[in-house]
């Protein structure tokens, strides 16, 4: 994908180019994955509460996202990804929380619905992340819907200033007037 | 393959010695402790995941691999301070190097899927219990050597050397004990805390995997 300069004509690429497999180190790749493996957080260290899962995913996200592109692509989708699965735990708990200690809540159908909805969704995310924890070891990208495309255009766009590892620096010292 | 040396000082400081055993607990230990606390909630969970990573791949992930032995690492050198077998503060930081104490680990291409899942079913029976039960005593006697020893530092300026490795062979085989529970190693540790024998030069390379250990006792 280019972009047109409006004076000039000439043409820019808007993207970096996609790392292939044999190109990732085992290392990066093993990073990669880690991303995705940071959903079991909140198992491993014994406190069940879903906030725990999104810290570890945005504390592995600030440590490893300067490594490469590609460990900062899946990270960043994964951390990304775990938001809406996040906020819909915290709403089950605080239903429950609330059916169980007030009286004005009861167990009705809407909180069943609920409960249903929200088993699928973890369900759902647990599954495509760990296809994407997969991929990711065996150095391939695997976009999720709605998040795949956002974490690409996030870290493969030219826009994305982040110096990374072994890249070198673009020096943003000039820049045109306009 | 592990190296866990600490460096046996000429002399210490008495200074130092009362300083750290009336105040110690105030700016050693507490700020150190109030870090490694949440360094070591991190250890777990990569701890954790890691064991799934081997079941699947064999492998325990190279970073992670990193990231305990640096933990130890600085634990290590907080311990050292504690068991007063070195003077100067201990550095903060999981990069930090310590001029006193050298710990490396070698990191393993393949850890045996097998041998890991055993040790997390049954690891407290055949690792826990027999080396629990000899280290328990153990600490027993690095209590009453520690406490002789503080007296001979402070008269002498000395740490008698006999003492000094009797306490670093304690660290030494609980630190074995805790590698090889943390799948780090699949090598069973030895009841003994002697240091593991120098390796030929085409196996030593430390847990960076790119230098060779030099320090290997």
């Amino acid at each position: 994908m280019n972009e047109t300069d409006p004076l000039t004509g000439q043409t820019s690429p808007r993207y970096h180019p996609l790392p292939q497999p044999d190109e990732i180190p085992e290392r990066d790749r093993e990073d990669a994955m880690g991303g995705y493996l940071m959903m079991f957080a909140a198992v491993a260290s014994s406190l069940p509460l879903p906030i725990i899962n999104l810290i570890a995913a945005v504390i592995y996200y600030y440590v490893n996202r300067k490594k490469s592109r590609f460990i900062h692509f899946h990270s960043l989708q994964s951390l990304l990804s775990q938001l809406p699965t996040t906020f819909m735990n915290w709403g089950l708990l605080y239903w429950g929380i609330m059916v169980w200690t007030s009286d004005n809540w009861t167990f009705d159908d809407y909180f069943k619905g609920y409960i249903f909805a929200v088993v699928i969704a973890n369900l759902m995310y647990v599954v495509f992340s760990l296809i994407a924890a997969v991929r990711a070891k065996k150095g391939r990208m695997y976009y999720f819907l709605f998040f795949g495309k956002l974490s690409y255009d996030m870290v493969f766009s030219t826009s994305n200033t982040l110096v990374y590892k072994g890249e070198r620096s673009v020096p943003t010292e000039n820049k045109p007037p306009f | 393959m592990m190296t866990l040396e600490i460096k046996h000082q000429e002399q210490y400081s008495r200074g130092e010695l009362l300083l750290r055993s009336l105040f110690g607990l105030f700016y050693i230990v507490l700020p150190h402790v109030f870090l490694l606390f949440f360094v070591a909630i991190a250890a777990q969970v990569l701890s954790f995941l890691a064991f799934w990573v081997i079941l699947f791949t064999g492998k325990y992930p190279q970073s992670w691999f990193e990231f305990q032995v640096k933990n130890m690492r600085w634990n290590l050198r907080l311990n050292a301070r504690i068991y007063n077998l070195a003077d100067g503060y201990p550095a903060f930081g999981l990069n930090a190097q310590d001029e006193h104490v050298t710990f490396d680990v070698t990191y393993p291409e393949q850890t045996s899927r097998g041998l890991t899942l055993v040790r997390a079913l049954f690891g407290i029976f055949y690792v826990l219990l027999p080396h629990g039960f000899i280290l328990w005593f153990l600490s027993i006697g690095v209590m009453f050597v520690q406490f002789i020893a503080w007296w001979a530092v402070l008269f002498t300026g000395k740490y008698p050397a006999s003492m000094f490795d009797f306490v670093v062979e304690y660290l030494r085989w609980s630190q074995r004990v805790s590698l090889y529970l943390g799948y780090m190693t699949d090598t069973y540790p030895p009841f003994s805390g002697k240091p593991d024998p120098a390796p030929s030069p085409s196996q030593a390379t430390d847990s960076s995997g790119d230098q060779t250990s030099e320090t290997n006792a």
